[in-house]
């Protein structure tokens, strides 16, 4: 079996501050997990703000370089040395980010993203090619190259804005996919919708993701494996739902009770 | 016998207005809705974006400015004297009541607060006009309030970006709350929190409310919130409000169908059951779809739904929903 993604213990340090107020800020301490090339799956990394996660998936992706440890994709170096590495790594791995809006230039139009994509990592030589794998990468989301076309980030909402950025990762057919936070912008009716088609992409296309959230439900819901992370460090590690459903650190029972269930019972919840 | 509601919204209808080079656009973001709440309330407002929450949010606290325009129906709040209400009244009486009867926490805690003045002078700027006395009287009493909410009086010497989102969340619902408003909108107030953070401030939005008696119009798209903290609850989709009753009756037995999916479209810990999505996609408000908006993407559609437009009816008490289908069965 060869891995997809390989994380050796991986560390990022900041330092921060001025001459003498210098230090070092320890945002990832020693992560380590491996994803299988054949066994797609859905892999969430849990936790609150400052703990790492989102520094992790910059990793992952090429956009920070690692303080320690080995990152490897494939068992090339993640992000490549020359340009054209480079792109051929982009193409395998794709990012879908928190804020939707801060995603996209809002001087530039929506299709313009997608055809960029289409042209650059995935393989389309014209136009229309690009249009044609711009159109199915929408549909896959529940919209289409015709509502989109001609339109501004500014025309959009916000959880339609965030499936434009889903559909635009799928355009050049990547292997992995990084979510940072990715339904935390999405409506609850619309938000299944999405769970629901990151789990059919890893079924039918083959493709793993890598889901960041701090939302405990989907989580358990869709994911296969996670991580739960604090100060950088991993507290927990294991199957979704065999950790969620009985979590041993005392972090993750904080963080599990924490969760406000949709279901009324009597009084509220919160006196 | 129910008390005399301290707002009563009637026919509000506000639209988005733009014509440029000749093209007319009309959004009706907010069209005919009715509500009231109830003195020492939590009304919660759910609804997925752009169904015009927000909208419906800055028009009843009178926000109104162009393209946004108010085009019937009204707000009432109990405080304003009957004949007057938010919109035209003159500056002078809204500033009065505006902050120390009516307060708002926005969205985004980072935007509100001037990144350039220390939380003491923001404090300052905000409240004093409405608490008067002297200036050590009042620096007693805003540190009296940042108590309630477990704040350091030292946060007064803080700049916005010295403090941490939970803390920052914690100041603007501070600010929200010195002058015991009667009335508060809260915006989304939680959305950028952790879970943990989140149930903490749930919980001090919650006793600060108690305390103060105030009734608070609660949105968010957040359904675990809407269960945990709300009295009541409307369901808001495409500019209209499709359903609104007591929270546990939405919860437990919604009508609406587009209600009736939402509730069960969210996945639970410890539950395994396959959850879906709604098929099909919001409609484009500059063109709304004939009579009931939802007919698109509803499972029990028929003709009616597609010509006429549905009216709220009462099937329970404090119950009322939008919806040919159910209200048929019921009438």
């Amino acid at each position: 079996m060869t891995a997809l993604l390989t994380l050796n213990n991986v560390c990022k340090s900041f330092m921060r501050g001025g001459i003498l107020s210098r230090h070092r800020i320890e945002a990832v301490k020693n992560v380590s997990f491996t994803i299988e090339n054949n066994r797609p799956e859905i892999f969430a990394i849990i936790g609150e703000s400052g703990s790492g996660k989102t520094t992790l998936a910059r990793m992952i992706l090429g956009m920070q370089e690692v303080s320690g440890g080995t990152l490897s994709l494939e068992g090339n170096r993640v992000g490549g040395r020359t340009r054209k590495e480079r792109l051929a790594f982009m193409a395998k791995v794709q990012p879908i980010f928190q804020n939707p809006f801060e995603a996209f230039n809002p001087l530039k139009k929506i299709d313009y993203y997608l055809l960029l994509t289409a042209m650059r990592f995935g393989g389309s030589a014209d136009l229309s090619e690009a249009e044609a794998a711009a159109d199915v990468a929408l549909r896959q989301v529940g919209l289409s190259l015709s509502e989109v076309r001609g339109r501004f980030p500014h025309e959009m909402s916000g959880g339609q804005l965030q499936r434009v950025a889903i559909a635009r990762a799928l355009v050049s057919k990547p292997r992995l996919i990084i979510a940072d936070e990715p339904v935390s912008m999405v409506d609850a009716s619309l938000r299944m919708a999405i769970v629901n088609l990151f789990g059919e992409l890893r079924d039918k296309l083959g493709l793993s993701i890598i889901y960041i959230t701090h939302d405990l439900a989907t989580a358990y819901y869709i994911a296969d494996r996670l991580i739960i992370m604090q100060k950088g460090e991993v507290v927990e590690a294991g199957a979704a739902r065999a950790v969620l459903s009985d979590p041993q650190h005392p972090y993750s029972k904080q963080l599990r009770d924490a969760v406000l269930s949709p279901q009324v019972t009597g009084s509220p919840s919160i006196k | 016998m129910t008390p005399q509601p301290i707002l009563r919204v009637e026919h509000l209808k506000a639209h988005f207005r733009s014509s440029y080079f000749g093209v007319y656009r009309e959004v009706p973001a907010v069209d005919d809705i009715s509500f009231d709440v109830a003195p020492n309330e939590i009304f919660g407002l759910a609804g997925e974006s752009s169904s015009g929450k927000t909208t419906l949010m800055k028009t009843i606290a009178g926000l109104i400015a162009p393209p946004l325009e108010l085009i019937g129906g009204k707000a009432q709040f109990s405080f304003m004297p009957p004949e007057t209400n938010l919109f035209g009244a003159d500056p002078a009486q809204l500033a009065k009541i505006r902050w120390s009867k009516l307060s708002y926490i926005m969205q985004g805690s980072m935007n509100v607060l001037n990144p350039l003045r220390q939380i003491r002078f923001i404090f300052r700027d905000f409240a004093a006009v409405h608490i008067g006395g002297s200036r050590s009287d009042f620096e007693t009493k805003t540190v009296n309030h940042l108590s309630r909410l477990r704040l350091d009086p030292s946060v007064l010497d803080a700049y916005p970006h010295e403090l941490s989102g939970g803390m920052r969340q914690r100041v603007t619902i501070a600010l929200a709350t010195i002058c015991r408003p009667d009335f508060i909108i809260a915006d989304e107030p939680t959305t950028a929190l952790d879970v943990i953070v989140q149930k903490e401030v749930l919980g001090m939005i919650r006793s600060i409310q108690r305390e103060i008696g105030s009734s608070v119009l609660f949105v968010t798209h957040d359904m675990g919130v809407h269960a945990a903290l709300t009295d009541k609850l409307g369901i808001m989709y495409a500019g209209c409000l499709v359903e609104a009753g007591p929270t546990a009756d939405i919860f437990n037995a919604p009508q609406h169908p587009y209600t009736r999916h939402l509730i069960h479209s969210l996945p639970r810990i410890g539950d395994t059951v396959q959850r879906t999505g709604l098929t099909g996609t919001p409609p484009n408000l500059a063109n709304p779809p004939s009579g009931c908006r939802f007919h698109p993407r509803c499972p029990l559609a028929s003709d009616i739904c597609r010509t006429e437009r549905p009216k709220m009816r009462q099937i329970a008490t404090e119950h009322r929903v939008a919806c040919h289908a159910v209200a048929g069965d019921q009438a």
